[in-house]
């Protein structure tokens, strides 16, 4: 914009309304309150959701991040639901290790696939014997859920090829069968055979709230051995099937198609039935955060409906103190003020009151969204965007509200203002 | 080149492309307010004119027209009919903005309730004309500064007008009438507010700016004002009254 352009607009006497308009705030304590009360409670309404909502966001992608992040692809078991069923599909098992190694290899966007299987088992080492969930899993588990050995290593290429008696604990499994014993080099007993433990993972946490328990504890209870050692030791399972797949996609932006491509290659293996299910966790956070939309929703419309409250308060009080002021618009145009320079001065002066409420509206709003966290057990995020919106909604609200009035003092006739009694 | 001079002492600089001619010139200005039965002729014809430097009283019963006849000289109306020429500038078609500028750079008015701003200061107050004419913050402050010293208020920068007295406060917007160097002052019942032996006083201020060089207009009803001028037009049902007009 031109410096002549924004002198015919009066910027260059926005400084002066400003002067004038904290004079008039000054003048008017109680005025400038009940005037700014409904920004106040928009903006921090508002900033609160926006705060909350952000907060539940990065909660759950960050929770997602743990085990895999937002590029992972899950294959489970699913029957199908159809009552009349063909040979054909009788003859389809559900997922095989077969459907992964296709996976591997024909899915491009496929950079890591980790089929799994479990099986309950005893547990021994010493004394100590219980039944526990063991699962049989490959070396890519390690990176898909960014899970890796504290000491020792996780399980390799050779003990899949080898059907190796070679196992590894989580946190909390070694402690429970070793104690405060180094389990590396120690046997433990699956199921009557004998398997040599070769790592130990790092400890998993993630706690959605103060006091909350651990949401990956189950990680730590862990105790795996190498997929074919399962089948070959303990299953039998000639068909090799497995639980569910986990498949790792190079770039979330290539996540639906590579969903897409896996769902379609899967059905094919399957003789043309559907009983798995591709679940593309990107996809499932959108959901989840559609579900959320309409509390979320809730909370923005009564901001808004704030808001909008609050301009017409602003716009009410601003007639009816017009009458006090006709007057002074009609010196100011006697000075030589334009109508634009009148009504740049009333905008200024509507824009500042509504600039102080949603100042005074953001700092509500955080501590409301403190609060809310602190009930819910959910800690508060404060980000820019939350002042970014206070601020942007406040003078969107005064721009709006006060343009009916600045107009209306800009028309005045000087003659008349300055009758004016 | 616009050349910033001392206020009071200086004579107005904007005479118009000749010295020689009039700094005020009506011809046959009509003003009608209102249509058919609520007609109200408050000019009917008049004609007048007045040379840079004049010292001229407009007097009138009320419901004479003076009011009118002011409102038009400061550019804060136009006539309905004739022509009104303000410093070489013809005035009489112009829109509210043009006007709006002309009243900023030609005329500087006093009012009879001082119409200061009451939250502003008195500098603040005297720069308005100068934050409208888009002069720079600094130079605004120096010559608002200046003017108040002309009228003896140099020390009270920083008060409010509350803070001072009626014939103080009127200082302060004759300073401010006078700081954007007018081509007219135009005071509308100056000393109306005030005792007599003030009033008294910022009559004697009028003088001092006429021989300064200013052109001074007193509207006013009270002949003793009006006989400190070097002109008095006299405006009875619209129409000057005696021979001032030319």
């Amino acid at each position: 914009m031109s410096r002549r352009f924004l002198a015919h607009l009066g910027v260059p006497r926005v400084r002066e309304s400003i002067l004038d308009g904290l004079a008039d705030v000054r003048a008017h304590k109680l005025r400038t309150f009940l005037q700014t009360l409904g920004v106040i409670l928009g903006v921090a309404s508002l900033v609160a959701v926006q705060g909350l909502v952000d907060s539940g966001r990065r909660q759950a992608t960050k929770f997602f991040d743990e085990f895999g992040g937002l590029t992972k692809i899950l294959v489970v078991n699913r029957p199908s639901k159809e009552i009349l069923v063909t040979a054909q599909q009788l003859a389809s098992h559900g997922l095989t290790w077969s459907d992964a190694q296709a996976i591997r290899q024909e899915i491009p966007n496929a950079t890591l696939v980790d089929p799994i299987a479990s099986e309950e088992l005893s547990i021994r080492y010493g004394d100590y014997e219980r039944r526990n969930d063991v699962t049989g899993a490959t070396p890519d588990y390690s990176a898909v859920y960014k899970f890796y050995p504290a000491k020792g290593r996780f399980l390799i290429q050779d003990d899949m090829a080898s059907q190796a008696r070679v196992c590894v604990l989580g946190d909390t499994a070694a402690r429970r069968y070793f104690g405060n014993e180094d389990p590396v080099g120690r046997i433990l007993t699956i199921g009557e055979v004998g398997f040599r433990v070769v790592g130990v993972m790092n400890r998993k946490e993630f706690y959605f709230g103060e006091g909350d328990h651990n949401a990956l504890e189950w990680m730590n209870e862990q105790t795996f051995i190498p997929l074919t050692s399962l089948y070959a030791r303990f299953t039998g399972d000639d068909r090799k099937r497995v639980q569910y797949i986990n498949v790792i996609v190079d770039k979330v932006e290539n996540n639906p198609k590579a969903a897409a491509a896996i769902r379609a290659l899967v059905r094919r293996r399957h003789a043309g039935i559907t009983d798995f299910e591709v679940i593309n966790r990107a996809e499932r956070l959108k959901q989840r955060a559609e579900q959320n939309q309409v509390f979320d929703t809730v909370f923005l419309v009564s901001g808004i409906v704030s808001l909008l409250v609050g301009g017409i308060v602003i716009m009410n009080i601003m007639l009816a103190s017009f009458r006090e002021r006709i007057r002074e618009v009609g010196v100011r145009k006697a000075l030589g003020a334009s109508g634009i320079d009148i009504a740049m001065q009333f905008l200024v002066e509507s824009i500042l009151v509504t600039v102080i409420g949603g100042t005074v509206g953001l700092g509500l709003g955080v501590v409301f969204a403190q609060i809310i966290s602190s009930l819910v057990g959910q800690p508060a995020v404060i980000t820019p965007q939350m002042a970014v919106i206070g601020v942007s909604a406040s003078v969107t609200v005064g721009l709006v509200f006060g343009l009916y009035p600045a107009i209306k003092a800009s028309r005045l006739n000087p003659v008349e203002a300055l009758r004016y009694e | 080149m616009r050349i910033s001079r001392g206020v009071v002492s200086a004579v107005p600089e904007d005479y118009g492309p000749n010295p020689a001619e009039p700094i005020i010139r009506l011809n046959d200005v009509h003003k009608v307010y209102g249509s058919g039965e609520d007609e109200v002729r408050a000019l009917q014809g008049i004609s007048l004119t007045l040379d840079p430097g004049d010292y001229v009283a407009i007097m009138g019963p009320s419901g004479s027209g003076k009011s009118t006849l002011m409102h038009i000289l400061g550019c804060l109306d136009v006539p309905t009919e004739g022509e009104y020429v303000l410093a070489g500038t013809p005035i009489s078609q112009m829109s509210a903005r043009k006007l709006a500028r002309e009243r900023n750079k030609r005329v500087g008015f006093v009012f009879q309730s001082f119409n200061l701003l009451p939250r502003a200061n008195l500098a603040r107050n005297v720069e308005l004309p100068l934050l409208y004419a888009g002069v720079g913050r600094a130079e605004r402050r120096e010559r608002a500064l200046s003017a108040l010293r002309k009228v003896g208020l140099g020390e009270r920068a920083k008060a409010l007008p509350s803070q001072l007295s009626g014939g103080q406060r009127q200082r302060v917007a004759i300073a401010r009438a006078l700081v954007n160097d007018p081509s007219i002052v135009l005071a509308d019942e100056p000393t109306g507010n005030l005792d007599s032996k003030t009033g008294q006083e910022i009559l004697a201020l009028f003088g001092e700016l006429h021989e300064q060089g200013h052109t001074v207009i007193l509207v006013t009803h009270d002949p003793n004002v009006a006989s400190r001028a070097g002109k008095i037009i006299r405006i009875v049902d619209g129409k000057v009254a005696n021979g001032a007009a030319s």
